[in-house]
C-alpha cells in the first residue's frame, strides 16, 4: 500500500510538472491581455519554463544521485509549489517569468529524482521507465485541455494555484523514503560512472519536440487569436491530439522496432504539420485530421525514442534527464524561430487585412454617410489591439436601426471578418510549415542509429 | 509497412489540403490607385457623388504614392491627418498638391464617364487646380459630409464657383 501511493505520488508529481510545459499555452492569450504584453512577450511564459528545465535536468538528476533522490524531489516539489504560488499571483510579466524560471528548477528535480525512486517502487528499471515516460506524456496531453478548463472557467492565475496543493500532497509519501535514505546514495553515484548519452535519439527527441511545441503552441494562438474561440473550444478543439495519442498507444506494443516506430511517427507529425499549414479554410474542422495525424505520430515517436535513450544506459536518472533536457531544449528552439516568423507574418497579414477591409467598406453599398466614419473606427479597433489579430466587430457597433442599411453593414462586417480571419490563417501557414521541416529532420538522426543499430547486429 | 502507411496517410492529407485551395490564399486585392477607376452607371446625384469623391480619392492617393485605403483611414481627423503626414513624411504643402491632383482626376473619370457636361468639366479643372488648400482639404476629409447628399458637393463646388449654374455640373439637369 505504501509503495503505490508513493508510485502514485510520483507518478503525478512528474505528471504535473511536464504539464507545466504546455499547461499556460492556452492561457496565454488570457495572460498577454491582462499583463498587456506582446505576443513575443508572452511566448517567454513558455520558453522560461522550458529552458530552465532543460538546463537543470540533468545537473538535477547527478544531485537527486548523490544526496539522496528522495531527498531532492521533496526539495523540488517544495519549490514547485511555492514557485507556482508566485506565478498565480504575479502581477506582472518579469515577476511571472521569474518565477516561472524557479518553478521549472524544483520541477527539474522533481521529475530526475523521480525517476531515480520508481525503480524500487516498481520493481526493475525499465518498468519504471515506462512509468515514468507514460506519466509525463499523460500530463503533458492532459495540460493544455485543463489549462484551458481553469483559464474560461476560473482564471488563469487558477492554473498555477492548483499546483500548490497537488504538490504539497506529492511531498507526504515521500516523506518516510527521506529519513530511510543515508550514505547510500552517494556511494551508489561513485560506484556507477554515467555513460554517455545517446546523441542520436536524443537529438532526434529535441527536434521532435521543436516540431510539437510549435504545434500545439500556433494551434492554440490560430484558434483563440485568429479565429477568437474560447479558451473551452480552443480546448476541446485541441484534445484531438492527445485523444489520437491515447488511441493509437497500442500500436507501440505491436510494433516492435523501435526505429520504425520513431520514423512513422515523425512522417504523420511532418504530415499533419503540413497539413495545417495549407488549411483551406478558416475552420476549425479542417484541423482535425491534422492534429490526428500529428497525435498518432507524438505516441510512435516519444515512446520510442525515450525508450531508445534509456535501453541499457545507467544510471537512468541521468539518461532521463538527458531526454527532458534534450525535448525541452527542442520545445525552445521550437518557439525561439517560429516566434518571429509567425509574429512578422501576422503583422504583414494584418496590414493587408487592413486595406482589404477598407477596400471592401469603400465598394460596399453601405451608406456613403457611415463609409468614413466606418474606416476611421476600423481603423482605431485595429490600432487599439496593438500587435494581435484584431476583432473589428465592435467597430460595427452600435448597427444601424435601419432595417436595409442594418443588413449591408451587417453583410460587410461578415466580409471583413472573415478576411481578417484568412489573413490570420495565412499567416501561421510558413510556421506550420517550418515546424514539419522540423519533425522531418528527426529523420536523419533516427535513421542514423538504425543505421548502426543494423552495424551492430551484423 | 508502417512507414509506408504513414508516408501515405500524410500525402493524402496534404494533397487534399492543396487541390482544396490550401496554397492559394490571397488577400482580397487592393486596387492601383492610379489605374483608371470605371464608374458605374449611377442612378441617382448621391452615387455621382460618391463616385466623384472616390475618384478623388484615388487621384490624392496615386499622387502621394500610397494606396487609397491608406489614405481614407487617415482622413477622417485631424490627428489621423497629422499622424499619416509625419510617418510617410509629407509636408502640407505635398498633401494639398495631391488632393488637388485628386480633385482633377475625379473631375476627368467624371467626364470621361460622361457625367459631365466637358464645358463646365474644362472649368471645373481650372479652378480644382487653383482650389484654395483650405477648400481642398475641406472637400476630400470632409468627405462624410458631402456623402450625406449630393446637394453636399454640389454646396461646396458652389461656394468655390458662385457664377456657376450648379444644375448642368452632373448632366442632370
Amino acid at each position: 500500500m505504501r509503495v503505490s501511493r508513493l508510485g502514485l505520488a510520483l507518478a503525478v508529481a512528474v505528471g504535473t510538472v511536464l504539464a507545466d510545459g504546455s499547461i499556460v499555452v492556452l492561457a496565454l492569450p488570457d495572460i498577454y491581455r491582462e499583463l498587456d504584453v506582446s505576443v513575443s512577450a508572452v511566448t517567454w511564459v513558455l520558453v522560461a519554463f522550458n529552458l530552465v528545465l532543460a538546463l537543470a535536468a540533468v545537473p538535477a538528476a547527478m544531485l537527486a544521485r548523490r544526496v539522496g533522490a528522495a531527498r531532492v524531489a521533496i526539495a523540488g516539489l517544495i519549490v514547485f509549489g511555492a514557485a507556482s504560488l508566485a506565478c498565480g499571483l504575479a502581477g506582472s510579466i518579469e515577476l511571472l517569468l521569474l518565477a516561472r524560471c524557479v518553478q521549472a528548477v524544483g520541477g527539474a528535480a522533481a521529475v530526475c529524482a523521480s525517476l531515480e525512486l520508481l525503480p524500487s517502487v516498481t520493481g526493475s528499471e525499465r518498468r519504471a521507465a515506462g512509468l515514468w515516460a507514460a506519466a509525463g506524456a499523460l500530463g503533458a496531453a492532459i495540460g493544455p485541455g485543463a489549462g484551458g478548463l481553469l483559464t474560461e472557467l476560473v482564471s488563469w492565475e487558477s492554473i498555477f494555484l492548483l499546483q500548490v496543493p497537488i504538490a504539497l500532497v506529492c511531498v507526504l509519501p515521500l516523506l518516510g523514503t527521506a529519513r530511510a535514505e543515508g550514505t547510500e546514495a552517494a556511494l551508489r553515484a561513485e560506484r556507477l560512472p554515467a555513460g554517455r548519452p545517446h546523441l542520436a535519439a536524443n537529438a532526434a527527441l529535441a527536434l521532435v519536440s521543436a516540431a510539437l511545441a510549435a504545434a500545439l503552441f500556433l494551434v492554440v494562438l490560430l484558434l483563440i487569436e485568429g479565429w477568437r474561440l474560447t479558451p473551452i473550444a480552443a480546448a476541446a478543439a485541441v484534445t484531438a491530439m492527445p485523444i489520437s495519442a491515447f488511441c493509437a498507444a497500442p500500436l507501440t506494443d505491436r510494433v516492435p522496432e523501435v526505429g520504425a516506430r520513431a520514423a512513422s511517427g515523425v512522417i504523420l507529425i511532418a504530415g499533419g504539420l503540413a497539413g495545417l499549414g495549407l488549411l483551406p479554410d478558416a475552420s476549425v474542422a479542417l484541423t482535425l485530421p491534422p492534429q490526428i495525424l500529428v497525435g498518432i505520430g507524438l505516441a510512435l515517436t516519444l515512446s520510442a525514442l525515450t525508450e531508445a535513450a534509456l535501453e541499457g544506459r545507467s544510471p537512468q536518472a541521468i539518461h532521463g534527464g538527458w531526454t527532458i533536457a534534450s525535448r525541452h531544449a527542442g520545445v525552445v528552439a521550437g518557439l525561439l524561430v517560429l516566434t518571429p516568423v509567425f509574429t512578422a507574418d501576422l503583422d504583414t497579414q494584418r496590414a493587408q487585412a487592413e486595406q482589404s477591409g477598407i477596400a471592401a467598406l469603400l465598394d460596399s453599398g453601405v451608406d456613403p454617410s457611415s463609409k468614413l466614419e466606418l474606416a476611421n473606427r476600423i481603423a482605431d479597433q485595429i490600432a487599439a489591439e496593438g500587435d494581435k489579430v484584431p476583432d473589428v466587430r465592435p467597430a460595427f457597433d452600435p448597427l444601424p436601426e435601419d432595417p436595409e442599411e442594418r443588413d449591408e453593414v451587417v453583410e460587410l462586417r461578415d466580409q471583413i471578418v472573415d478576411e481578417v480571419e484568412r489573413a490570420a490563417t495565412h499567416a501561421f501557414s510558413a510556421s506550420f510549415l517550418i515546424s514539419a521541416a522540423f519533425a522531418l529532420a528527426a529523420l536523419i538522426p533516427i535513421g542514423l542509429a538504425r543505421r548502426r543499430t543494423r552495424e551492430l547486429e551484423l | 509497412m508502417l512507414i509506408g502507411s504513414a508516408i501515405a496517410a500524410s500525402l493524402v492529407l496534404v494533397v487534399i489540403y492543396l487541390a482544396a485551395g490550401g496554397a492559394s490564399y490571397e488577400p482580397t486585392p487592393v486596387a492601383d490607385p492610379c489605374a483608371p477607376r470605371d464608374w458605374t452607371e449611377p442612378h441617382s446625384l448621391e452615387e455621382d457623388a460618391q463616385q466623384f469623391l472616390l475618384s478623388a480619392l484615388d487621384g490624392a492617393a496615386c499622387e502621394l504614392g500610397v494606396s487609397r485605403e491608406t489614405l481614407a483611414a487617415a482622413l477622417p481627423t485631424e490627428e489621423t491627418r497629422e499622424e499619416f503626414a509625419a510617418e510617410r513624411g509629407i509636408d502640407d504643402a505635398e498633401l494639398e498638391q495631391a488632393i488637388q491632383a485628386g480633385v482633377v482626376r475625379a473631375i476627368d473619370d467624371a467626364q470621361d464617364a460622361g457625367q459631365v457636361n466637358p464645358l463646365v468639366a474644362e472649368g471645373l479643372r481650372a479652378i480644382a487646380s487653383n482650389l484654395p488648400v483650405d477648400e481642398a482639404i475641406d472637400l476630400i476629409s470632409g468627405a462624410q459630409d458631402v456623402f450625406d447628399d449630393a446637394s453636399g458637393l454640389l454646396d461646396r463646388l458652389g461656394g468655390i464657383l458662385p457664377d456657376v449654374d450648379l444644375g448642368i455640373i452632373f448632366d442632370r439637369g
